[in-house]
């Protein structure tokens, strides 16, 4: 516990007659807050750069006796010593002024209330009647616009509505750094305004329709379907990347209609990525599987729960069994499939990495990541944030908001190890070190850091053999933090839930005799009837039921296509019992289907990639669903092994009493940087909109997603002969795929595509990582 | 002491019972009186009303059956803008807005009422939804002929409660009448269906 | 963000690049950019806007939200002759207002249109300080003081027949809107001397003060 730092810049001064001490450079709004007097304003924000358009907070001030002569605008206004304030309930002056702002915003706003998507929860309303007249003496025509026009597919703009607060013009350019939107024309015809051929497609775009304090703003995807009154809102968490966003969920009749960012200052303040606000439909799609499924003569066939838990017992009983969890399993699910694989069914063989895994991996998140502590406030102290592997926009854009915050505050200074100098990392003035996929770890060799920076490692670095291993080495040497950051929301749960081959929960090692006799006694399980040597991964586990030593997999939410080249012949073989949501490449496969709850329909937990647990409730009150943890337990029961739990509250409690591990992590073995290889190599990796199963029936999102192109740098151009725009094949001896080429600031001979964009899903249509050599040309 | 024996009702008080006068039988006439009333009563004027062979009408301003308006010609009033459901005290209201477009308009502006219920056996019939409706869409007819036996044909739909379509009227989705926008509508400026609105 | 447009030659570029070498920090040279532009294309074009985002490094909403605020950044071609009557109080009472709704009509076009020939358009415009001398009609932001209806007419006819009437202050004759736009780029074309500076009406009161005239 750190002690609170005794604050030395305090300044006092009265505000309504009361006084009150507040910290240097305070606004007098902030203040007045304090002292729970609600000044109205429209364009101030806590977050934002304050900017005084709107005049609103107008209050009568004075300092050492000389009143300002006009009143001012407490938002802009510094707190000085000696200032004597008074707001609209003790002047009549700052009343007066309130109100003639309030009539003039009023005087060209048009009567859409009815109609418009803000009304009952609208600041405009709500402030007309606190400290508007009832009357307005305005007798002109109101000034019109054509309305509503898209500014992007997901975001539509009403500029009769506007009041020209910029509170959406300052935060997509200080907060996201994406001034797509600007203030254009002047007086009256004064208009928030893209240019046309460039949408308002930045991945922060929804937060102004949330911060907008009119209907001017509104989200195309709940445009008229309901009204505040009728939605029951649940505070949840993102379910998509480990940002760990806090959201708020809003249900009309068991559907979910919205969902908001919430508040939290020490994780995502009050923002969140368009993915995190719009991607919920599909919890909602048609195809849903409603009744598990049995597969008869080949066909999947709808079955009764106690039929369906009996066959996949019976499925399980006594074969070599294999665990994928997949990566956006709740803590508690996680937890539960964790105990399954050993309690139930006797081996270490699961894993939670659905996608390109390593055993350097592996070994890196037992020795550095589970149990570590590494946080947000650690980037706002840091002196030094590397990214190595890592788009922090596109991998999770809540880190990305938290870097340029503190770049922007005060210079902290960013470098950024990559093959494409992208955007994002100009966003952040990165010092950029380019460099071919698989050499990652020779830049960070060359890196000089201390103990408060902070090496921000993604996930995708595994596909660089060594790159872990480097940055391992760099932590060591200068003890500067690691912060490992995966893509989605349940791997770090998962980890130390302890779903992965090489550990039990709360980040025992396997190969710690007593820390298997700590979990079989805390399971009431015979200790040795947990396996003394580390389980396989997920490549090793399709690979040998594809061999036929496995005879039986469980799989959660798993697509195969996520992985490097998927082998599908041991989900042929073997007995395949799945819990998904929807069809997907694994119930084609599979003998037993269940159904399981989406995030919405249970209650639960997620990490962050800090580690953070953070919990919700469940959001729709009426489902059928039930959680991955209850299915399990009922086949657990089943198979004579029960699970000691059946509900998400049973099993947080008990994994809470193994969370704390005190003894020896894992030790990390070095594993050296691979020589590059020749020729042209690729780089690919996922962008935060793209062809993903959690992004599916929701148009308006995809719209905005960046547009799928192959990226060369000008000399793999010239040496190929192709110009911006001209089509290019890339090809493997796995297959090919056709782009059109634009040129972008990437190391040379190296080519990058987006991982999982419909008309590019590299990995699955060429069937290589990043790091590998590919053939490039002209044309088809 | 034996339970036969009378509990005083206050303690220590005095032995001698206390008065109470019962009326005993009325004297002939005032009984008779009574009979009087009665006889008197079969000629004078009944004001039972026989319905259902008789129905008297309802006051102008009755609160009876709720009534979605149209536009002369023929677009809904609704909006869909939920402020009915909004002060409806009994909840009995639910309403789903909608987007208009060029080519399907069921209403001027931008919004109309896609789904529109009103659940009888909910509705009080007070009247604070017609107050709260900014178009008049809303309103109340002199309909009270309601009853019925199940709960799902109380629950009124919108084409239960849609006013009938007037000759001059177009049946919606149809666009505006032509050279005229939504505020033209609410000005009351359009008066009548031109023949160019039918859509095919 | 699309890379420089193929419309726009080296020669061009290189003369944007002269103008943000001027400046400290480069988005102060947005403004100039637009009229350089302008000179060249008759009005802002979307590749204008464009090639300006990319050098400066800003979005094209930002150069947009500038491009649009200033009426005198257009939007659709000015004519060769760009004629702007002052409709301001003063001049507007002097003659300003007959004479803008005469040109109208003489030319058959609307505020902010052009000719079909190309060679004039018209706007009202704004005070240009040069009050003493109303009602003032301007060519391509140079002085027509003293203008009536008629003579604006003539003069407009004059701009279309192709001959270049001098301005009553300024250089010998009237600079075409491409030529007047270049020198707002910040590009001198070595004219500012010629032609009269000060006319007599703004020198009486200096000549009364010092005894010259009565």
């Amino acid at each position: 516990m750190t002690a609170v730092q005794p604050q030395t810049d305090l300044i006092t001064l009265t505000i309504d007659g009361f006084e009150v001490t507040v910290p240097k450079g305070t606004l007098v709004i902030r203040a007045a807050e304090q002292l729970g007097i609600q000044i109205p304003r429209f364009c101030d924000h806590p977050l934002l750069s304050p900017v005084g358009a709107c005049r609103q907070c107008l209050v009568d001030i004075e300092i050492n006796g000389r009143a300002f002569p006009k009143p001012q605008a407490s938002c802009t206004i510094p707190v000085e010593n000696g200032m004597v304030v008074k707001t609209q309930l003790t002047s009549e002056v700052a009343h007066k002024a309130q109100e003639g702002v309030m009539e003039f915003l009023l005087v060209n706003h048009p009567l859409d209330c009815p109609v418009c998507d803000k009304g009952g929860e609208c600041p405009l309303q709500n402030q007309a009647m606190t400290s508007g007249r009832g009357e307005s003496r305005f007798e002109g025509k109101k000034r019109t616009f054509e309305k509503p026009i898209n500014i992007s597919s997901q975001v539509l703009l009403d500029r009769e509505r506007c009041i020209l607060c910029a509170r959406c013009t300052r935060f997509s350019k200080e907060i996201a750094g994406d001034p797509f939107i600007d203030m254009g024309e002047r007086g009256a015809l004064q208009q928030v305004a893209i240019y046309e051929k460039d949408p308002f497609d930045s991945y922060f775009s929804g937060n102004t329709v949330q911060i907008c304090p009119v209907g001017a703003l509104t989200g195309s995807a709940y445009r008229f379907r309901s009204r505040p009154f009728d939605l029951v809102s649940t505070p949840s968490v993102c379910e998509h990347c480990a940002s760990g966003c806090s959201l708020r969920t809003d249900v009309r009749r068991n559907k979910t209609l919205r969902r908001l960012a919430g508040n939290d200052p020490e994780v995502n303040e009050e923002w969140n990525c368009d993915k995190g606000r719009w991607a919920f439909q599909y919890t909602m799609v048609k195809d849903r599987i409603a009744t598990p499924l049995i597969r008869e003569n080949g066909v999947l066939r709808e079955a009764s729960w106690p039929e369906a838990i009996a066959v996949a017992a019976n499925g399980l009983q006594g074969k070599k069994a294999g665990v994928l969890v997949g990566g956006r399993a709740t803590v508690e699910d996680s937890y539960a499939y964790a105990k399954f694989a050993r309690a139930t069914l006797g081996t270490n063989d699961i894993d939670f990495r659905s996608r390109p895994h390593s055993d350097e991996e592996r070994d890196f998140l037992a020795a550095h990541v589970v149990g570590s502590k590494v946080r947000y406030s650690d980037i706002d102290t840091a002196d030094h944030v590397v990214l190595v592997g890592f788009e922090p926009e596109e991998e999770s854009p809540i880190v990305f908001l938290r870097i340029r915050k503190q770049v922007r505050k005060r210079a902290l200074s960013v470098t950024a190890i990559s093959p494409w100098q992208t955007r994002g990392f100009k966003k952040l003035q990165a010092k950029y070190i380019g460099v071919a996929p698989g050499a990652e770890g020779n830049a960070l060799a060359q890196l000089s850091l201390t103990n408060q920076s902070v090496i921000v490692v993604g996930e995708r670095l595994c596909e660089s053999a060594g790159g872990l291993s480097a940055v391992a080495e760099l932590a060591r040497k200068s003890g500067a933090k690691i912060a490992w950051v995966p893509r989605r929301a349940g791997e770090r749960g998962a980890l130390e839930a302890g779903a992965i081959g090489n550990l039990l929960p709360g980040g025992r090692p396997i190969s710690d005799a007593a820390a298997r006799v700590d979990v079989a006694a805390a399971w009431s399980i015979e200790s040795d009837s947990i396996p003394t040597s580390a389980g396989s991964d997920s490549k090793a586990i399709f690979a040998a039921a594809a061999r036929g030593e496995i005879k039986a997999l469980v799989i959660g939410g798993v697509d195969p296509f996520d992985m490097h080249a998927p082998d599908f012949a041991g989900l042929e073989s073997a007995f395949v019992l799945s819990l998904e949501l929807r069809p997907s490449a694994i119930t084609e496969r599979a003998d037993v289907v269940l159904p399981v709850a989406a995030v919405t329909e249970k209650s639960g937990s997620f990490m962050s990639w800090e580690g953070r647990t953070r919990s919700f409730e469940q959001a729709v009150p009426e489902t059928p669903h039930q959680s991955d943890l209850y299915i399990l337990s009922l086949i657990a029961e089943a198979l004579g092994k029960p699970l000691g739990f059946s509900t998400v509250r049973g099993a947080a409690k008990e994994f809470g009493t193994l969370a704390n591990w005190d003894g020896a992590r894992a030790s990390f073995t070095s594993h050296p940087v691979a020589n590059a290889a020749q020729g042209v190599t690729l780089a690919s990796w996922r962008q935060l909109l793209d062809n993903g199963s959690l992004q599916v029936n929701e148009p308006n999102l995809a719209g905005t997603a960046r547009k799928a192109v192959a990226r060369i740098n000008a000399q793999l151009a010239a040496k190929l002969g192709v110009a911006n725009g001209d089509l290019v094949t890339i090809s493997t001896d796995h297959g090919a795929l056709s782009l059109n080429v634009e040129l972008s600031d990437l190391v040379d001979d190296v080519v990058w595509l987006p991982r999982n964009a419909v008309a590019s899903q590299s990995l699955r249509m060429l069937g290589v990582l990043n790091g590998a050599q590919v053939n490039i040309r002209k044309g088809l | 002491m034996s339970e036969l024996e009378p509990k005083r009702a206050i303690d220590g008080a005095a032995e001698e019972s206390i008065h109470i006068p019962i009326a005993g039988p009325a004297s002939l006439f005032t009984q008779l009186k009574g009979f009087w009333v009665t006889f008197a009563a079969q000629f004078k004027k009944v004001t039972t009303v026989q319905y259902p062979e008789v129905k008297e009408p309802t006051a102008p301003r009755f609160h009876g059956r709720h009534q979605l308006n149209r536009h002369p010609d023929g677009l809904e009033k609704c909006i869909g803008c939920e402020l009915c459901a909004w002060a409806c005290p009994a909840d009995a209201i639910y309403v789903e807005g909608a987007d208009n477009s060029d080519e399907q308009r069921y209403s001027p502006g931008e919004r109309y009422g896609k789904v529109y219920q009103i659940n009888y056996l909910r509705c009080i019939f007070c009247g604070l939804c017609i107050e709260a409706c900014p178009t008049r869409a809303l309103t109340m007819t002199n309909e009270y002929e309601l009853a019925d036996d199940s709960r799902k044909k109380l629950i009124f739909e919108k084409e239960d409660l849609l006013a009938p379509l007037r000759s001059g009227m177009l049946q919606p989705p149809h666009p505006y009448y032509p050279g005229t926008d939504d505020q033209d509508y609410y000005h009351g400026r359009v008066t009548e269906a031109h023949p160019s609105q039918e859509q095919k | 963000m699309a890379s420089a447009p193929k419309t726009f030659d080296e020669n061009f570029l290189s003369r944007l690049d002269a103008i943000i070498a001027r400046y400290p920090r480069s988005r102060s040279a947005i403004m100039p950019m637009l009229h350089l532009v302008q000179a060249r294309e008759g009005y802002v074009t979307a590749e204008g806007i464009e090639v300006i985002a990319q050098k400066l490094d800003l979005t094209t909403a930002e150069v947009n939200a500038v491009a649009s605020f200033y009426t005198q950044y257009r939007r659709t071609p000015a004519g060769e002759y760009h004629v702007g009557v002052c409709t301001n109080t003063l001049c507007a009472i002097m003659g300003g207002d007959a004479i803008f709704s005469g040109l109208k009509d003489h030319l058959g076009i609307e505020n902010n249109e052009r000719t079909a020939d190309g060679k004039v358009s018209l706007e009202h415009i704004e005070c240009n300080a040069a009050c003493d001398y109303a009602p003032v009609v301007m060519v391509n932001w140079e002085f027509f003081d003293n203008q009536t209806v008629e003579s604006a007419k003539t003069l407009v006819d004059d701009l279309r027949a192709g001959k270049k009437p001098a301005p009553t202050r300024g250089p010998n004759s009237v600079p075409t809107f491409k030529e007047a736009s270049e020198v707002l780029a910040g590009f001198n074309d070595g004219r500012a001397n010629e032609g009269i500076q000060a006319g007599d009406p703004t020198l009486l009161g200096l000549k009364i003060a010092k005894g010259e005239r009565k």
